[in-house]
């Protein structure tokens, strides 16, 4: 079966397995199918000698968390990323992955009033523990949610689909802390609902480019900077220019920045104030720390306003969350959610700080009291002395 | 298209014993995963694999390999599959014992300066968690933050920092291995002077043919309380070769003295951007270790022959981050190389280190005769190269190309009195070189040795001893099909 993948791409993989360990699904099940090296060579099958795409090797494509964790661990330069996109989106027109009642799930992501009704019917449906466990959705999801308002038109903050829904409280300690920094932010709200990062996962080619154009046109009547406070997010924002092979497209995709990495370039125009007495860990989020590899910008922001930045040991694995992962395989998301936690628990941290919602949410519903660092600047920012 | 047609065998009763006793979800058959059993780093193709089995417990060792016994069945024991010899690829349809989930840490003794661990335990995951606590396991392959302890043992494993403190087998003081016949066994002993002939000694780097290791006792070292780390450059790779032997003349034992050209050079600052200088004909990255007042003498003493062998630049790694990115760029060295081309075959040759220099001219000679394209980067400190041969296996004849080139480099080794593995094990790749290092008799007592431990030679058969000189073999290898999926 053709997956699509570039030949080029796929034979830069040599084979030297040191990938393995970076990887999440292989780290918790020992079990070189569901590692980035099995898995380029299950594709090497498939795609060059026509081995038939049996359960198995659905299973090792299906199982991946995206988290490209291994991208940075390569030295030959593997485009993993690009490889099981490519492999799951031909999966996803044969039918094998991602089924018609979770398209139904994607295409909610892009309208948002349909997300909101959603959303606070989920809450209070988990507020009566309708909603079973496994799905890990926190009983404390908001009803209602604050007005947005549009303080200035130096950059966009872009706000996107379930965390718009769910976290509206992180874009407003975001948008707070860039106006304490003298920055007029407009909200992007309903004006650009999705990226499109959760369909380029499931492998929905179609949907995923309809909402990378859509977000550039609805962004694209100047050239301010778009800011994303999600790393899923703004990720997959970057990445437009090679989703849809656009000039225009990489144009605005270099126009965004992870928050983060926009504000450790300008410290200089945040206010000094009393730090929180805080030692907080650092989660990266895989697409903030592997995909955009912006995450020491989170420690450069942080830094003036916590007593103390703990790292923890396990170099960068995925915690286990992989956007709509924890919800479709909840076992392999709890075992890698696991590994996270006793790592978290080694340093003993106050607080954790992870900059992107999905990874929040997974390890909140295993027991980590978690904040967005924007949430921590703000609350610094903004405490009574 | 049929998307979900399955390929687990029918009814094969091996397979429902092994079932039996393990569980369903850690004996799997199916086709993706003996075809990717059938592979480790090397460019050796085995067979496809039969089962593949994921056990826990040294039980379920001794299971497997009973049932392998009443079978017929060979054995072949699988760490991380990051060999680069073939020593784990299957040959005749054997059944494949990971040791993926036999990873746990099971004791670790700073009093004694023993750990005891599990054979699946990652290399470099065993020094993390001992860092804290003052130790670390001072063998350090290149591939450490992937290969496992269990295929440390196998390969008897070197590394960098070997040079200083020996590699794989002067650090596991006792290891329990389950035999072929299903038997535990407990070679050496946590004791500095165990009585009798040293098993243990005969087990390390036995490359899985006299049983598996289910249990492993390591001698942990003490962290150097001071590390210098420098950077020559040299304007030949003579230059360098020399400086490295002057160096262990002068008397220093420097903790690890590494040498890469500079086509590999090239390749790893590209990977890593670590500053190593991209003009440089050859760089050594020297180590040493120990007290604060006698690293600084070392260190000048190693800035001052480099001078004398006409360095051309001297650097003094300044921070540890820049002391790590140096080490990640020499470790991660082979992986690199897909920057160049598709495929790679790595030799693994020791020479006497006053003929490093002869010899490395020698290897790019043969090379340029056979236009295959060779990157060098080697354990300079113990003589042990390791040349790279880069090619794309689709080019027709490149193949034959690099295996005659690589065949000349082995002879050429050995004719300057060397040996045919450093680190890497014989696996299938140097079998057939073993009789022209190995005198008949010779290779007949190894075969002796081996049957002692296996008589059936079940475990990993058809490696490491030539096939004339092992026992029953061929028996097991008997002719399977290859490269089907179900």
């Amino acid at each position: 079966m053709d997956l699509k993948i570039n030949a080029d791409d796929l034979n830069a993989c040599v084979q030297c397995g040191l990938c393995l360990p970076h990887c999440p699904t292989y780290r918790v099940t020992g079990d070189e199918a569901l590692s980035p090296r099995g898995r380029i060579h299950l594709m090497r099958e498939v795609q060059d000698n026509d081995a038939p795409v049996t359960t198995e090797v659905v299973d090792a494509f299906d199982t991946c968390v995206q988290c490209r964790g291994c991208e940075p661990a390569c030295p030959s330069g593997v485009p993993y990323g690009r490889l099981i996109e490519s492999t799951r989106a031909v999966l996803a027109d044969t039918g094998a992955v991602s089924t018609r009642r979770q398209r139904l799930a994607f295409w909610a992501l892009s309208r948002p009033r349909t997300l909101r009704l959603g959303s606070t019917l989920l809450a209070v449906a988990a507020r009566l523990r309708l909603v079973p466990e496994r799905l890990g959705v926190p009983t404390d999801l908001p009803f209602m949610r604050g007005q947005r308002h549009t303080s200035g038109d130096d950059v966009y903050l872009f706000t996107g689909c379930v965390m718009d829904a769910w976290q509206r409280d992180v874009h407003d300690a975001g948008q707070r802390v860039l106006e304490a920094a003298g920055v007029g932010v407009t909200p992007t709200g309903d004006l650009a609902p999705c990226c499109g990062a959760l369909h380029t996962h499931a492998g929905l080619g179609d949907p995923a480019r309809q909402r990378a154009e859509a977000t550039i046109t609805a962004l694209s009547n100047d050239d301010r900077p778009i800011l994303v406070d999600s790393a899923g997010c703004g990720a997959a924002m970057k990445e437009y220019g090679h989703l849809l092979g656009t000039p225009e497209a990489a144009a605005f995709s270099a126009r965004v920045y992870d928050i983060h990495e926009w504000l450790a370039t300008r410290l200089d125009d945040l206010p000094t104030t009393a730090k929180l007495d805080l030692c907080v860990a650092v989660q990266d989020p895989c697409h903030q720390r592997h995909v955009q590899r912006v995450h020491d910008a989170t420690r450069a922001v942080l830094a003036p306003y916590v007593h103390k930045i703990i790292e923890l040991d396990d170099d960068g694995l995925c915690c286990g969350a992989g956007g709509a992962f924890s919800v479709l395989h909840p076992q392999l998301a709890t075992d890698i959610r696991d590994r996270k936690v006793d790592a978290i628990e080694r340093v003993s941290p106050d607080i954790v700080a992870s900059a992107n919602p999905g990874c929040s949410l997974h390890l909140a519903a295993g027991g980590v009291e978690v904040m967005h660092p924007m949430q921590l600047i703000n609350q610094a920012l903004h405490q009574r002395t | 298209m049929p998307l979900f047609r399955s390929t687990r065998e029918p009814i094969d009763p091996l397979v429902a014993d092994l079932t039996a006793a393990l569980d369903a979800d850690r004996v799997r058959a199916d086709g993706a995963q003996r075809s990717l059993a059938a592979h480790d780093a090397s460019v050796f193709d085995g067979g496809i694999a039969g089962p593949v089995c994921f056990p826990e417990t040294t039980e379920e060792v001794q299971a497997i390999m009973r049932i392998a016994e009443q079978h017929g069945s060979a054995v072949v024991p699988r760490g991380a599959g990051t060999g680069l010899a073939g020593g784990a690829i299957p040959l005749g349809r054997p059944v494949v014992v990971s040791t993926g989930r036999m990873n746990k840490v099971l004791s670790v003794d700073t009093d004694n300066r023993i750990a005891w661990v599990q054979p699946g335990v990652i290399n470099l995951d065993l020094s993390k968690k001992l860092r804290p606590k003052g130790f670390h396991f001072a063998p350090d392959p290149s591939s450490q933050q992937v290969c496992t302890l269990g295929g440390n043992v196998a390969n008897n494993s070197g590394g960098p920092h070997c040079l200083a403190y020996g590699v794989t087998d002067a650090h596991v003081v006792s290891l329990e291995v389950v035999l072929p016949d299903g038997q535990v066994a407990v070679l050496g002993g946590a004791e500095d002077e165990t009585p009798g002939l040293d098993l243990r000694g005969a087990f390390v780097g036995s490359e899985g043919t006299l049983g598996i290791a289910t249990k492993i006792g390591v001698r942990i070292t003490p962290n150097a309380p001071a590390v210098r780390t420098l950077l020559l450059s040299f304007a030949t790779v003579r230059d360098a070769a020399q400086t490295v032997s002057d160096i262990i003349a002068a008397g220093v034992v420097p903790a690890a003295l590494e040498v890469m050209d500079q086509r590999m050079t090239v390749a790893v600052e590209n990977y890593v951007a670590a500053g190593y200088p991209t003009d440089a004909a050859a760089v050594l990255l020297a180590e040493v270790e120990g007290l604060d007042g006698g690293v600084e003498i070392d260190a000048a003493r190693i800035e001052e022959l480099g001078r004398a062998n006409s360095a051309t630049d001297v650097r003094l790694a300044g921070s540890e981050k820049e002391r790590a990115a140096l080490w990640k760029g020499r470790k991660t060295a082979f992986g690199a190389v897909a920057q160049i081309a598709p495929d790679y075959y790595l030799h693994d040759t020791v020479v006497p280190r006053a003929r490093l220099a002869d010899i490395l001219e020698q290897i790019y000679e043969i090379t340029d005769r056979h236009e295959v394209t060779v990157m060098n980067v080697f354990h300079a400190g113990d003589g042990n190269l390791h040349p790279l041969l880069v090619f794309d296996a689709r080019e027709q004849g490149t193949l034959e190309r690099v295996h005659a080139a690589g065949a000349e480099i082995l002879r050429a080794s050995l004719a300057a009195g060397g040996v045919l593995s450093g680190e890497h094990g014989i696996g299938v790749e140097k079998q057939a070189y073993m009789d022209e290092l190995f005198s008949p008799a010779d290779l007949d007592h190894q075969n002796r040795l081996r049957q002692a431990f296996d008589p059936a030679c079940r475990a990993n058969p058809g490696k490491v001893l030539p096939m004339g000189h092992s026992c029953a073999d061929i028996q097991a290898l008997r002719e399977m099909p290859t490269g089907v999926w179900g």
